[in-house]
This record gives structure tokens, C-alpha cells and sequence, in this order.
């Protein structure tokens, strides 16, 4: 095995060692203070009963522990503080820890294309089930490969990509085998490790568990501490910064950035072992589709009103079979129905990185990143400084996910339409756009007018680097983007965003219309000519 | 353990007073300046005969013109120079630091038309991170007399405000501590505007309640500003914003003070400034946060008032009237969250 495919490989021979680690780690950082203990524990029992009672759930094994516990800790002395507190760090650091297995490793490489290639074409057709082209054609991989692939060998790489769908980590795996990029290890949901099936795939390949139902910070430091540990030891991580799916559309700009804190404190570490470079970089990636699988579910889901949404869903369009087969048969027929865009590898500070793992400042000059790791010349650690750096490192992240985003013909006639709606009614707020909304329709010339607006904004964006454009919008005109979008629209939701009738394109389901339109509002737009606003409004008036 | 020395770019007279601040009790410091002549004395006279020439300086404060030698062994540099210049300064610097200094500006101001704020010309021109503003009601020449005073440092990273504190703490001198750079920089800025309305005030031969009101006001709509722009309140209610505006306008001395006292004289823009060398900073300031408030709708009214006097050819007695006449809520006009169009 080559180096550039990753640390992973070994990753059985070290797995006990990471999880002594882990669990030393812990117990170090909770002390032996008493108060401290019985506040630690304290916490996460009151959570845990308090979750488990929302849940309704109390009937169940786990309930009666905490609840016992709960009575027991206020007459714990101190070292049976410390071995309760042991025992959960223990438990909790066995149950995150992930497992890599290099034959199960083979077997899925060898298996996993021509299967979603079998997805994207179901007709049963043995030549095409022995090769990647199926998927290859669907799945449009893009950006400095290269230059990753070779960082990739030369030190650690945190992969942060932007979060729409669960076929996002499909489509991540795919296109880091099809690259020869190493596989990365991450936080899977723990839900996903209920199918035995699923779950024995995910277990082999490095994927550590993630039980997002608990909240309390004992559990959630076992978890940051995994994640540094495995950085530090050079396993290449994947981190969903925006910790969800981004339920609006939006392309993300508020990021969770606990577990990517995690890689300051780990190269300070690496540093003060010895090493002379922090040596780990942050590639962004933004994933691009045409038609998103959950969008019907996400998009309702974000419009109930504020603070209600839900964190976890587990009952949406991906959990069912025939919605998943409607996507692969529909969808994925379409020539470059997804791009998986790789962004410019970046250090911890945004620095621009080349292929030998040199940062470069703004101003092309060599940048010493150790330095920055570094108290008067000596690595040091500092978690007040780090949490800066991770927060200016967010804004890098979000800024890199807004230039890597590729606009697709679905979310250019969605945003050109929605535009044309906010004219209409200029003083209705968005629950009253959508309600109104409903069932309107353009003239296919006020719809192609206000797509070739946006079309030439887009172009000059993407002339500025802000944005990057689909292949169709970036060479369609605005009736071959039209047509595109109505295709897509039309083949896979219950109801069309946008659909023709005779000559006028009408708005179907406005809530699908605003969940594509999203995706671009980060990049601002410029309005609706005036006379263009005007017309659209009138023409309403005229034809309704 | 041997004393790191400090640096500090920049041999004006604020410089000149924290080069004595920091050099208390010998303790090493570097300057940088540009004029090798007056370094020169500064070495064989341990005073800046230019700039401040009562301020004695400590046997370790050790001036010259080479940027590399003074910054060289320096952890911390204090960079003191004019808002036009920090930019050139910031770039020669940057070929000299790393990630491990910690670069504190001791400049109000801002740069050009975009209205770049000091720390963020720091931020662009050099790989720095750990940076902060010190900034306060600090005239040099009260320092320089060892009066009792007080500034803040502020920055995100508590290293920069622990490290430039205990740099400079001393018997006369206290230093505060803030994270909000943004309002830091602002109040700095900000205060030039209001001080030259004072000086108007003056010249109309009013007295301390108009101050007063003044003062007040003028707080309120720094503080509206600083909010709408990312700042806290807090951070104008302390030495940096209060405590700066009533330095400034309350002392003759300042060049935006005179400025308004030259307007209250019935003079032109155009004449005062010709007759003086420096060009007050409030003068442009008013131009550029009275674009800024307009196109955000920030109600500030005695910048408006300014912004008439200076640019709209507007009298002293009508810009007053009109400022008092100012008919809207009066509950809306007092609060400071409150944001008009």
C-alpha cells in the first residue's frame, strides 16, 4: 500500500491503542476535583433523563440506569467518582471508535461502483455492471485533483464538504475512488449503524459512530478527542461542517466547528513531538445537484416555523426504497446530473497550499504555519487562540463553499422565477410568497427575461471566481437552461417546481421553487430591472 | 531571564510616548523611524528632540532606521503611525514577522474611500493573526508629563491583550482589556467628528451645557454607528469611547477642535485647511461616516450637522438651528439601538 492511500490501512493495529489514548486523554482533562466530577457526571445524567423523558422512553433499560445514577451521585466519595466517571468515558469512547477492515475495504471498492452504477441504470446489463462509465458520466468529479492527491500523501487531509442529501456520502466515496484518493474516516450518524447491513460496510471502513442524540459534554469531548486523536495520527477525516443537511438549500454559512477545532490542538501536538510542519490541510467541497432526492422533506421541514426543525430526520425520501429507485432511474439518466467539486486545498489559517504542502499568504509569499502553533518559538497550546483561529477558519470555509458552488440550470430558473413572485408581491413575507404563489404563471418570454438577467450576472460572477457555472448554464442560452430545468423538475418530484402549460410556465409547488432559488441567494444577485419587475407584475394581473 | 525587548514602528509623538511607557525601568525597546538624523540624537539624547522632546526615555529604548534590526528579536510591536501610512509600513514589516508576533497598532484612522479599518490593513498585508488596537484617551503630552492615565488594548486573542498589557502597565498607567476590536477602532475614529462640532460650540462662545449635550449625543451616535457595524455597547462607555471623546473634546489642542472653532470664525473649509499642515482626520471622517450612515440609515444628527458646515456651505448659526429643531420621537432619538432611515 502507498502512503497516499492512507493511514487507515493500519488502522486495526492501532485501534487499541487510539482508544487507550482516548479514554487517558479524558480522564486527565475531567481531573480529580470532586465537585468537578459530580458536576460532570451530574450533567449528563440530568440530560440524558430529561432526553430520555422527551422521548418517551422511559420504559427502557437505559432510563432506569441514569436514573439510579442520578440518585447515587450526590453520595459518591471521590474515588468512586472517578470510577463512575471512568466507566462512562470508557463506554462512551468504545462505542464512537470505528473499525477498517482492508478486505472488507477490496470487496467494497470492487462491489460499490458497479452497484450505483446498477442504480443510475437499472436495466440489468452485464457489461455495464463490470465498469465505472455509468456513474462516471453521472457524476461529474472536478477540481485540483492532483495537488490533493498529493498532499494526500504527504501529510493529513481534512475533507469539509457542504451537506444536502445522505447520497453525499455516496457520492464523496465514489469520487474519491474514482480519483485514487484515499478513503477518509468520519462521524456517521449512529441511526445509519441500525441496518446490520449498512452498518457492517460503514464499521469496516473507518467510520466512527456518532450518536447525535446526546448533548452533554462529557460525551461530546470523548467524540472532539476521538476526531483529535485520529488527526494526530494522521488519518485523513471527513467533517460535515454544517453538522446537517442544509435543510433551506442554502449553501452553509454558519458552521459547527467543534471537531475541526480539534486539528489545532492535534498539530500543536505533532509539533511538540518533533514534527517541523503541522502538516494537516483542509480541502472544501461543494456537492452539486440538479435535483436533490430529499428536497420535498428538507424544505418542509425548514419552513416550520422557527426553532421547531428537526436536527434528525430519519423518515424522508432516502429511507425509502422506491423513491431512492425513482432517483437513480430518473435523475441520474441525466448526462452530469451531479458535480462533485473538489476546492483549493487550504492550511488552517486559509492559506493557499501547493502540491509539496507550501503556504502561500495573499501576497504569494511563503507563509511558516508552525509559527503560528508556536509561543515564542516553541509549540504551544492555547484553546482561547484556536477557537479564533477555528472561527476565522469557518469564514475561509464558507467563503471557499460560495466559490466552489456550481449553478445548475434547476437553481437559475428557480431563483429567476422566485424574483419574478417577490415582484408580484412586494409586500408579502415568504410564507405569503408561498401561499400566493401557487399555481401562478409567466409567459415563457417574462420567465426567459428574467433567466437571461440572472444568466449574465451568473457569467460575470463566475468571471470574478465568486461562482462556478454547470456546463449548461454556462454555455445554454437561457431557453436551453429553461428547457433543462423543466425537464429536471418534471422527472422525479411528486410536484414540478416549475412546469409548462401552453405557453406559460407555471409554478407547481412554490415551497420546491424557494428550495432550489436558495442555493444562489448566498451569491446576492443583482434585483430585477425595474421595467422587468413591472411587467411581471402586470402581466399577473392581466392573465389572472 | 534576560527582558525581551519591544518594538515599536513609528517615532512620532504617540510613539515616542509608549517607546517611554515601555521602556520603563530600562527595559529594552527598539523604534523604527525613517529619519536617521534624529535617531541618531534619539540614541545620544534619550529623548525625541522632534516629536516630544520632554519625554525621557529609558536607557534600553534603542532607536533606528532598519526595519529588520528593530523587529528582528521582537515578539511584540507596536506599530504608531499615521492612517495614510500603515499600509507601506504593514508591508515592509511583513517580510520580517511570523505567525508567533503579536502586532499592536496604536493608530486612529481609517484607509481611503473603502474605509478599511486599521487592524484589517494589519490583517491583509501581513500572515499575523494575533493583533490588536490600543487605543484611549491618551494625548502624548500628558503621558510624556507622567499624569495619570489609562488606556485599552482590545483583540480577539487574549495573549496579544495580556502580552501588550504587562509591556506597558506601569506606577502612572493603566491598561483595560477588551475583544471587541471593531468598536476599539471605531470609537477612535469616530470621536474626531464630534470633537470638531465642540469646537464649533466653543467658537459660538457657548458654554458646558452645550458641551455637555454635545458630548452626550455625540456618544449616542458613535454608539449607533458601532453597533450597526459589529461593536458592543460596552466598549463606548469605556476609555476608548466615552473616555476618548472627552479628551478630544475638551481640549484645545486638537487639530479637529480647531477646525471647528476656525468654522465657527465664519472661515472656509478651504482656508482652514490651508493653514494648517496636518489636515485634521475629522474632516475627512465626517465625509466618509456621513456616506456610511446615510446608506445604512443610521440617525446621527450632529454628524449631519458637520457634514453641512463643512461641505453643503452651510453657516455655523443655521446647522445649529436646524440641530435643535430636529422634530422626531424623542424616546426613538434617545435610544441608541434604535436604527432610522
Amino acid at each position: 500500500m502507498s502512503t497516499s492511500q492512507g493511514r487507515i490501512f493500519a488502522f486495526n493495529q492501532e485501534r487499541d491503542a487510539i482508544l487507550q489514548e482516548v479514554i487517558q486523554r479524558r480522564l486527565v482533562a475531567h481531573g480529580r476535583n470532586p465537585d468537578r466530577l459530580r458536576l460532570d457526571l451530574n450533567d449528563a445524567a440530568f440530560t440524558e433523563i430529561t432526553r430520555i423523558e422527551e422521548a418517551g422512553q422511559t420504559s427502557g433499560k437505559a432510563y432506569g440506569h441514569w436514573r439510579e445514577l442520578y440518585r447515587r451521585i450526590g453520595r459518591l466519595d471521590a474515588t468512586g467518582l472517578e470510577a463512575e466517571l471512568a466507566r462512562m468515558v470508557r463506554h462512551y469512547a468504545r462505542d464512537v471508535v470505528g473499525n477498517f477492515d482492508p478486505r472488507v475495504y477490496a470487496f467494497a471498492t470492487r462491489i460499490v461502483p458497479p452497484a450505483l452504477s446498477f442504480l443510475w441504470r437499472p436495466q440489468f446489463n452485464w457489461s455495464r455492471l463490470l465498469n465505472l462509465s455509468t456513474a462516471r458520466e453521472r457524476i461529474l468529479v472536478q477540481g485540483p485533483i492532483d495537488r490533493i492527491r498529493s498532499l494526500a500523501g504527504k501529510g493529513t487531509l481534512i475533507l469539509v464538504p457542504t451537506h444536502l442529501s445522505n447520497l453525499d456520502s455516496l457520492a464523496i466515496g465514489f469520487s474519491l475512488l474514482t480519483q485514487s484518493l484515499p478513503p477518509f474516516t468520519y462521524g456517521a450518524g449512529k441511526n445509519l449503524f441500525f441496518n446490520p447491513f449498512i452498518s457492517y460496510f460503514m464499521h469496516n471502513l473507518g467510520a466512527y459512530r456518532v450518536d447525535r442524540r446526546l448533548r452533554f459534554p462529557l460525551y461530546k469531548e470523548v467524540l472532539k478527542t476521538y476526531s483529535q486523536v485520529l488527526l494526530e495520527r494522521g488519518y485523513h477525516s471527513l467533517f460535515f461542517p454544517g453538522g446537517t443537511r442544509s435543510r433551506s438549500g442554502e449553501v452553509e454559512r454558519r458552521l459547527k466547528l467543534g471537531l475541526l477545532g480539534t486539528a489545532y490542538s492535534a498539530a500543536t501536538r505533532r509539533l511538540q513531538a518533533g514534527a517541523s510542519a503541522p502538516g494537516i490541510w483542509v480541502v472544501p467541497c461543494t456537492l452539486n445537484y440538479q435535483i436533490v432526492l430529499e428536497a420535498e422533506t428538507l424544505i418542509d421541514d425548514q419552513l416550520k416555523r422557527e426553532g421547531q426543525h428537526r436536527y434528525i430526520i430519519e423518515d424522508d425520501e432516502s429511507s425509502r426504497l422506491g423513491r431512492i429507485l425513482s432517483y437513480g432511474r430518473q435523475v441520474m439518466n441525466l448526462d452530469a446530473s451531479m458535480v462533485v467539486q473538489f476546492g483549493d486545498p487550504m492550511d488552517l489559517w486559509g492559506h493557499r497550499v501547493d502540491e509539496d504542502g507550501e503556504s502561500r499568504d495573499a501576497h504569494d509569499r511563503l507563509v511558516s504555519t508552525r509559527s503560528y502553533l508556536c509561543r515564542r518559538g516553541t509549540p504551544h497550546e492555547d484553546a482561547q487562540r484556536d477557537h479564533e483561529y477555528t472561527e476565522e477558519l469557518g469564514r475561509s470555509i464558507v467563503a471557499a463553499f460560495h466559490r466552489h458552488t456550481v449553478a445548475t440550470v434547476t437553481q437559475v430558473a428557480a431563483h429567476a422565477v422566485w424574483r419574478l413572485l417577490e415582484a408580484r408581491f412586494p409586500n408579502a413575507d415568504l410564507y405569503g410568497i408561498l401561499r400566493l404563489g401557487q399555481g401562478i404563471g409567466y409567459s415563457e418570454r417574462r420567465v426567459l427575461e428574467a433567466i437571461e438577467h440572472d444568466r449574465i450576472a451568473l457569467h460575470r460572477l463566475a468571471e470574478r471566481g465568486e461562482i462556478l457555472l454547470g456546463s449548461r448554464v454556462r454555455t445554454g442560452t437561457s431557453e436551453a437552461i429553461l428547457a433543462t430545468a423543466l425537464a429536471s423538475f418534471g422527472m422525479y418530484h411528486q410536484r414540478a417546481a416549475l412546469a409548462r402549460s401552453g405557453n406559460r410556465i407555471v409554478i407547481e409547488d412554490p415551497k420546491l421553487l424557494l428550495y432550489y432559488r436558495n442555493r444562489l441567494t448566498g451569491h446576492a444577485l443583482p434585483a430585477l430591472p425595474e421595467e422587468l419587475a413591472r411587467a411581471a407584475a402586470e402581466e399577473i394581473a392581466d392573465g389572472a | 531571564m534576560a527582558r525581551e525587548p519591544v518594538a515599536v514602528v513609528g517615532g512620532g509623538s504617540w510613539g515616542t510616548a509608549i517607546a517611554q511607557l515601555l521602556g520603563q525601568e530600562d527595559r529594552p525597546v527598539r523604534i523604527w523611524l525613517r529619519d536617521a538624523a534624529l535617531a541618531e540624537r534619539i540614541n545620544t539624547e534619550h529623548r525625541n528632540p522632534r516629536y516630544l522632546p520632554e519625554a525621557r526615555l529609558g536607557e534600553g529604548v534603542v532607536a533606528s532606521t532598519n526595519l529588520a534590526e528593530v523587529v528582528g528579536p521582537c515578539r511584540t510591536i507596536f506599530l504608531v503611525v499615521p492612517s495614510k501610512g500603515l499600509r507601506e509600513v504593514a508591508r515592509s514589516l511583513a517580510d520580517h514577522v511570523d505567525g508567533d508576533r503579536i502586532l499592536i497598532h496604536a493608530t486612529k484612522g481609517l484607509e481611503g474611500d473603502a474605509c478599511i479599518r486599521m487592524s484589517q490593513v494589519l490583517r491583509e498585508e501581513t500572515c499575523c493573526r494575533r493583533i490588536g488596537v490600543l487605543s484611549g484617551p491618551n494625548l502624548a503630552g500628558e503621558i510624556a508629563a507622567g499624569h495619570p492615565a489609562a488606556t485599552v488594548i482590545a483583540s480577539r486573542y487574549a495573549e496579544v491583550v495580556d502580552v501588550g498589557r504587562e509591556a506597558l502597565v506601569g506606577p502612572r498607567f493603566r491598561v483595560y482589556a477588551s475583544r471587541d476590536v471593531v468598536g476599539t477602532e471605531w470609537g477612535g475614529v469616530l470621536k474626531n467628528v464630534v470633537a470638531i462640532a465642540a469646537g464649533v460650540s466653543h467658537g459660538l462662545g457657548f458654554g458646558m451645557n452645550t458641551m455637555a449635550m454635545l458630548v452626550t449625543r455625540g456618544l449616542a451616535e458613535m454608539t449607533r454607528f458601532g453597533l450597526a457595524h459589529g461593536a458592543e455597547i460596552e466598549t463606548f462607555q469605556g476609555l476608548s469611547g466615552i473616555g476618548d471623546l472627552v479628551a478630544t473634546a475638551f481640549s484645545p489642542l486638537s487639530r479637529n477642535y480647531r477646525v471647528g472653532v476656525a468654522l465657527a470664525e465664519g472661515q472656509s473649509l478651504d482656508a482652514i485647511t490651508e493653514g494648517m499642515t496636518q489636515v485634521a482626520e475629522g474632516v475627512r471622517t465626517t465625509r466618509l461616516v456621513h456616506a456610511l450612515a446615510q446608506r445604512s440609515g443610521i440617525y446621527m444628527p450632529i454628524v449631519e450637522a458637520v457634514h453641512r458646515l463643512l461641505f453643503e456651505g452651510v453657516s455655523p448659526d443655521v446647522a445649529l438651528a436646524d440641530l435643535m429643531a430636529i422634530n422626531r420621537n424623542p424616546y426613538e432619538a434617545e435610544s441608541v439601538r434604535s436604527r432610522v432611515g
